[in-house]
């Protein structure tokens, strides 16, 4: 086997792994903190990613401003999610915190089905991008033997930036620490005077904001999405959020690694074991082989705590 | 001989680091009621889990009727005659009183051999036995604390057991409440022939009711005897009071 | 409610029927297209499959689509490579077709069976998770392995029946009613048995179930296989009906729609997916001969609202009401 084609998939999965760890990021906050099990994940990702391509081709609105905009979109959608949707079923007291999160879940499924459709009906299922904004896709850097492309480059640093800015935001401000309050004891948390639904319409914001503000990574990866795009990472980043622990940012980006990363392997693997013709479905699939394995034995994640 | 229906012999589980239950050994008489006491965190309820199968002891034997039935499935522990009430009560809501019953009925010590129309009608005796014949159709969610510790006991008699272990049946009950329900226990004791394990926090009702008493404290059987032995015993009211001198006291005052 | 007249008294029996009865009539009137009629019983068929685990014993399974796309490829590639499976699938208007469909349907029962007994250890949630998991985990694997089988006929992973193992309409409506009634009637048997008993004390609470006698982990594994093998078969006759399979039946929509029928009628009774897949079919109809293209924009809209105002579906609701001092719960089951 070429040594080279292994290195040029390993980096750039883990290049997709750090895309695929922040898109996740808003998944697990909710999980963890709300006990919602976002279903449209999904949709509300591409939410930003529309915003951006849409501000781009009508106003040629420089996507980096326009990445500002999705993630106030972003914000904005998560306070009136939290209003329209979930606070009547989040707020009520049941002792079985188990109908809340499968009543939260069809809630949100709800929602999936109406967003993925209104995309469908308004782009015609259509790809939108933005177009050569990025210095494009053929443009790329050379380390050595490997050869990696500008855009993915320029969305995995940008990850790794938002990452550090989302646990700076829950490590060092009062809004953060009260969230990271409510995720470890709600009772608790309300003891010592934190507003319980306060903080979690602010988790709400923050969740679904830095979901559509990863739209933009997706769509600088991705180079253009259809409403297809959130098939493909919404179920990845449930696979994260469990392989990372509920609730936890670092555990997100570093699960994302990992699967971006073993990816990358399986595929190569694949290809030369089996048919290059499966490689990537193949490959894919193996990150959901892993997400029933994790919950199995490890449920509480890799690095979460119970 | 004593007959004896069951027989822990140093029974140990632990979760992590902590011990819940530590080498605990008491037998229960068949007929006997049997109270088991202790502050808060004894290990009381954790005890009653390892018994009905919820849990795995990390170590010692649990002997019903003879047959070792340490680690075996909570079900089969349940067809085998061992039946338990909640201490925070868990009716099926969405089911009706009769219904409830149905369940203890169906896959208790008769399971697999009755039919839907007698386990219905094994419910309903029950059911009436313990004086919720006229809300046999409610829906369980309807019935107020009271009237659903009621059914959990209903529920666990309509298994047939021969060893009923109560958790806190009394506790969050108003005294008339309270007598009632300890009327209920002796009659399930004496009309129906069922052996009970009461934990209990109502000091008085228990001390009342049972025959004998099993003092658990930090996981540990610190003492057991009739309810005036264990009354007396320094080292109970030692770990009730928190203090030893205060306890003195207070046994001196007694023996007064 | 006594037992004896209990078929006269049951609505839920008298709906059964008139659902048989409608659908009978329409066949003979010939109204309704074979294939409209199909689509219908495939509707209310996935959703009483689905309701065996989620309505009563409460696991949402978002894996279901699975089931459909095993029994889907395991019935297409049966006729497709096996000789003697196509000439018998030709016996007996649709009896054949209705045997080889058992056969799929004991496909996706097995592998229902092995996954079940690990990943029905766990809950709420987690579960449903587990089961998206295994949904596209099925998808990608047949996506990567099924083009591999025959690079020279399959385009990708669809499979489409070539002349020789085409089956008459009528053939295929027979062995789709056939499958319909033996679910449908499943449901009743389920519900009515102590082993439903069992599944719905297990829904309620099943550490409490557990304690109580309930053997949870068999009666979950039961249910679970029994759900997957009528989702098979039904899968096997859909896609026959189509003329071959392509990954899409590993959609998760599929399983979308089987939970939504479900949701919309409400759980744990017989009626709740029969009433839920009709509206859900009837509704699917308009709003697409309406609102071609935001007709399901409006139906995640119908769902949300059912969750926040109706969680209990529309069965839920009836159950609560009294009619003449009877109360309908009794009568609705």
């Amino acid at each position: 086997m070429d040594v080279s084609i292994l290195a040029i998939n390993v980096v750039s999965g883990l290049m997709w792994g750090c895309v695929l760890g922040v898109a996740a990021i808003g998944l697990t906050l909710l999980w963890g903190v709300m006990k919602v099990v976002n279903l449209a994940h999904g949709e509300l990702l591409l939410l930003g990613g529309y915003a951006i391509a849409w501000l781009y081709v009508t106003y040629g609105l420089n996507p980096l401003v326009g990445a500002l905009a999705a993630l106030a979109i972003g914000v904005a959608a998560g306070a009136a999610i939290y209003w329209a949707l979930l606070h009547k079923l989040v707020g009520k007291v049941d002792i079985i915190t188990l109908r809340i999160e499968m009543s939260t879940l069809l809630m949100m499924f709800a929602l999936s089905i109406a967003l993925y459709n209104v995309y469908s009906h308004v782009t015609r299922s259509e790809p939108r991008g933005i177009g050569l904004w990025h210095v494009g896709p053929t443009s790329v850097v050379k380390f050595g033997p490997v050869a990696v492309q500008m855009n993915h480059l320029f969305a995995a640093v940008l990850a790794l930036f938002i990452t550090i800015a989302v646990h700076l935001f829950l490590t060092r401000t009062m809004v953060g620490k009260a969230i990271r309050a409510v995720m470890q004891d709600s009772q608790a948390a309300a003891l010592v005077g934190i507003d319980p639904v306060k903080i979690k319409m602010f988790t709400a914001m923050l969740a679904i904001g830095v979901t559509a503000l990863s739209g933009f990574l997706v769509l600088l990866y991705e180079s253009s999405i259809i409403p297809g795009t959130a098939y493909k990472y919404a179920p990845l980043g449930f696979v994260i959020v469990v392989l990372g622990g509920l609730g936890s940012i670092l555990g997100s980006f570093i699960g994302g690694v990992i699967i971006g990363v073993v990816y990358g392997l399986s595929k190569v693997i694949v290809a030369e074991l089996y048919s290059p013709m499966a490689s990537d479905p193949i490959a894919l699939s193996t990150a959901f082989v892993i997400l029933v394995l994790v919950l199995l034995f490890k449920p509480e994640g890799l690095f979460g705590r119970r | 001989m004593v007959n004896v229906i069951l027989d822990l012999k140093n029974v140990t589980k632990r979760f992590g680091g902590l011990v819940a239950v530590d080498e605990v050994s008491f037998s229960v008489r068949r007929g006997e009621i049997l109270g088991l006491i202790g502050p808060n965190g004894a290990g009381k309820t954790t005890l009653f889990n390892v018994i009905t199968g919820v849990y795995k002891p990390e170590g010692g034997r649990v002997i019903f009727k003879g047959v070792d039935i340490t680690g075996m499935p909570a079900h089969r522990i349940a067809k085998m005659g061992i039946a338990k009430t909640h201490q925070i009560v868990k009716p099926f809501n969405d089911m009706t009183v009769l219904e409830n019953a149905m369940i203890g009925a169906l896959f208790g010590k008769r399971s697999g051999k009755i039919g839907m129309g007698e386990a219905r009608e094994v419910a309903r005796r029950m059911v009436e036995f313990v004086g919720l014949g006229e809300k046999a159709n409610h829906l369980a969610s309807q019935l107020t604390l009271h009237e659903k510790k009621l059914l959990e006991i209903a529920r666990a008699l309509s298994a047939e057991p021969e060893l009923l272990l109560l958790d806190e049946a009394l506790a969050g009950l108003n005294p008339r409440e309270i007598e009632e329900s300890l009327g209920l226990i002796k009659r399930v004791n004496e009309e129906m022939g069922v052996t009970i394990i009461m934990v209990e926090h109502v000091m008085h009702a228990v001390m009342n009711i049972a025959e004998r008493i099993v003092v658990l404290h930090y996981g540990r059987k610190i003492s057991e005897g009739s309810p005036e032995e264990v009354a007396n015993d320094p080292e109970v009211i030692t770990a009730y009071l928190g203090d030893p001198s205060l306890a003195l006291r207070f046994v001196r005052r007694r023996g007064a | 409610m006594s037992r004896a007249p209990g078929y006269l008294k049951s609505p839920t029996l008298l709906l059964i029927v008139v659902v048989v009865a409608y659908i009978l009539g329409e066949r003979l009137a010939g109204l309704m297209t074979l294939d409209a009629l199909m689509l219908f019983m495939y509707f209310l068929g996935i959703a009483a499959a689905l309701n065996i685990i989620m309505g009563f014993a409460g696991y949402v399974s978002f894996g279901h689509a699975v089931f459909l796309g095993i029994g889907a490829y395991t019935y297409i590639l049966l006729v497709y490579f096996v000789p003697t499976m196509n000439s018998l699938q030709k016996m007996g208007a649709g009896l054949g077709v209705f045997a080889v469909a058992v056969v799929a349907g004991l496909a996706a029962a097995a592998v229902a069976a092995t996954i079940g007994a690990v990943v029905l250890r766990l809950r709420g949630a987690f579960f449903a998770i587990a089961t998206i998991g295994l949904d596209f985990a099925a998808l990608y694997i047949v996506k990567g392995v099924v083009p591999t089988l025959n690079p020279e006929q399959f385009y990708g992973a669809q499979v489409i029946l070539p002349s020789w193992a085409i089956v008459p309409k009528e053939d295929v409506f027979n062995a789709m009613l056939l499958t319909f009634l033996l679910v449908i009637l499943t449901n009743y048997a389920v519900r009515r048995s102590g082993f439903g008993m069992g599944l719905l004390a297990i829904k309620e609470d099943e550490d409490a179930a557990e304690v109580l006698g309930v053997p949870t982990a068999k009666y979950k594994t039961i249910a679970f296989t029994l759900s997957a093998f009528f989702t098979g078969m039904l899968g096997a006759i859909f896609a026959l009906n189509g003329g071959g399979v392509d990954e899409g039946i590993f959609h998760l929509g599929h399983s979308i729609n089987m939970i939504v029928m479900i949701v919309i009628g409400g759980l744990g009774t017989v009626s709740g997916p029969i009433v839920g897949g009709i509206i859900y079919y009837w509704l699917y109809d308009l709003l697409l001969i309406h609102y071609p293209g935001l007709n399901l924009v409006i139906l995640g809209i119908i769902v949300g609202l059912v969750v926040l105002f109706a969680p209990e579906g529309i069965i839920g609701i009836l159950r609560k009401l009294t009619f003449q001092g009877v109360r309908l719960r009794e009568l609705l089951e």
